[in-house]
């Protein structure tokens, strides 16, 4: 019998969301920032698909349904993400979001 | 006429490594198997030793003057078959045991499907951290690949096959290659690779991930779940296929027209824009 259980994973989502978070935060680069919403996305989904096996039982597929959702939502995001940096940069000749400050003029 | 003799040497070089090799080999196991007497084995083995020191010179370290004369080549095997005895006698007799002993204790004390979790769990934070804090985003990439697959594999522990495998191709197969693609079309590689908060990453990052996961992981272990008492294993693609078009239909739907509409979007966020404004016809 293992002795991992829910905790375990809960705490690695824990970690994942976190240093995501820090990725959005720090970073100046449009690219890096779109990195750390993937991790933030992933930490989800470890949540959800522990969830689903720990706490919603066997022969039940809903986190799990969700989990595909928020991978298709983040294909649909990194698409969409990287088309606007790329016309930013085809704009602005730069991804530095410290430079890319037109609308606070 | 240089060429084809510095390949017979080449090839002679090689022949003689090759037959050391064996002679190595072939005595100690001649030994093992108690056919070959102590000082028999000693003669052939140095005799082999002298081989592959003689056909590795020709390929890596062809400076050094090894002939047989002055002795140079006989007194190098000898001091090279001394060091690798000793190594051998070292690893025999104190590391091989030592390491044996401690794997038994270490496996009796942690489970292998522990070890796997662990295994997994370090790949992912390690990715995440490198994704975090690498000051280079081509480095910062790549570390996202090792968190993916990590975060596949921690999906195979939980029973769910076909999120693990979902993982795989869509995000390393497909948008960590869009991001590097979008790295390679944004910036000059090696022009300014240090886009981050250089003053500002370290110590406010790693204060604001170490509030974070604390936080979170007090509330993961304390809180009171509702958990099963027999989490199961079995592959869930038929029963995710019959979900999605029986309970989940709409949101399947609503999930392909999304897609559908990010991807035209893209596209057209994504070209040039064409000039109306050019007033030399073409």
């Amino acid at each position: 019998m293992t002795s991992i259980g829910l905790p375990h994973f809960l705490i690695v989502g824990a970690a994942l969301f976190s240093l995501g978070m820090v990725t959005v935060v720090t970073r100046r680069n449009a690219v890096g920032i779109l990195m750390g919403v993937e991790l933030i996305l992933n930490a989800a989904n470890v949540n959800f698909i522990a969830f689903n096996h720990y706490v919603e039982g066997p022969g039940k597929v809903t986190g799990q349904v969700f989990s595909i959702f928020v991978i298709v939502l983040a294909a649909a995001e990194a698409a969409i993400g990287l088309a606007i940096v790329l016309a930013i940069y085809q704009t602005f000749k730069t991804i530095d979001v410290q430079e890319t400050d037109l609308l606070s003029h | 006429m240089a060429e084809s003799s510095n390949l017979r040497a080449w090839l002679v070089r090689l022949a003689v490594l090759a037959a050391g090799l064996l002679v190595l080999a072939g005595a100690g196991l001649m030994h093992a198997l108690g056919q070959l007497s102590t000082g028999m084995t000693v003669f052939a083995q140095y005799a082999g030793v002298v081989g592959i020191v003689w056909g590795l010179n020709g390929f890596f370290f062809r400076r050094l003057p090894l002939r047989i004369w002055p002795p140079t080549l006989p007194i190098f095997s000898a001091a090279i078959f001394g060091v690798l005895f000793l190594l051998g006698f070292f690893v025999k007799e104190v590391v091989g045991p030592f390491a044996i002993d401690s794997a038994g204790r270490f496996i009796g004390l942690v489970h292998l499907v522990d070890l796997i979790f662990y295994a997994f769990a370090v790949m992912t934070i390690a990715g995440a951290a490198g994704c975090a804090f690498s000051q280079n985003i081509i480095y910062s990439a790549w570390s996202l690949l090792f968190a993916f697959l990590g975060v596949a594999g921690l999906y195979i522990f939980l029973g769910a096959d076909f999120p693990a495998v979902a993982q795989v191709l869509i995000y390393v197969g497909g948008i960590l290659v869009l991001i590097l693609f979008a790295i390679m079309l944004t910036k000059q590689i090696g022009e300014d690779p240090k886009l981050t908060n250089a003053h500002l990453a370290l110590p406010v990052g790693g204060a604001l991930a170490a509030a974070t996961v604390g936080t979170l992981s007090y509330m993961a272990v304390m809180a009171p779940w509702r958990i099963v008492s027999a989490p199961s294993y079995q592959p869930v693609t038929a029963a995710l296929g019959i979900a999605f078009l029986t309970e989940y239909l709409l949101p399947f739907e609503v999930a392909s027209v999304v897609l559908l509409a990010a991807l035209v979007g893209a596209v057209v966020i994504a070209r040039k824009e064409i000039k109306e404004t050019s007033d030399q016809p073409i």
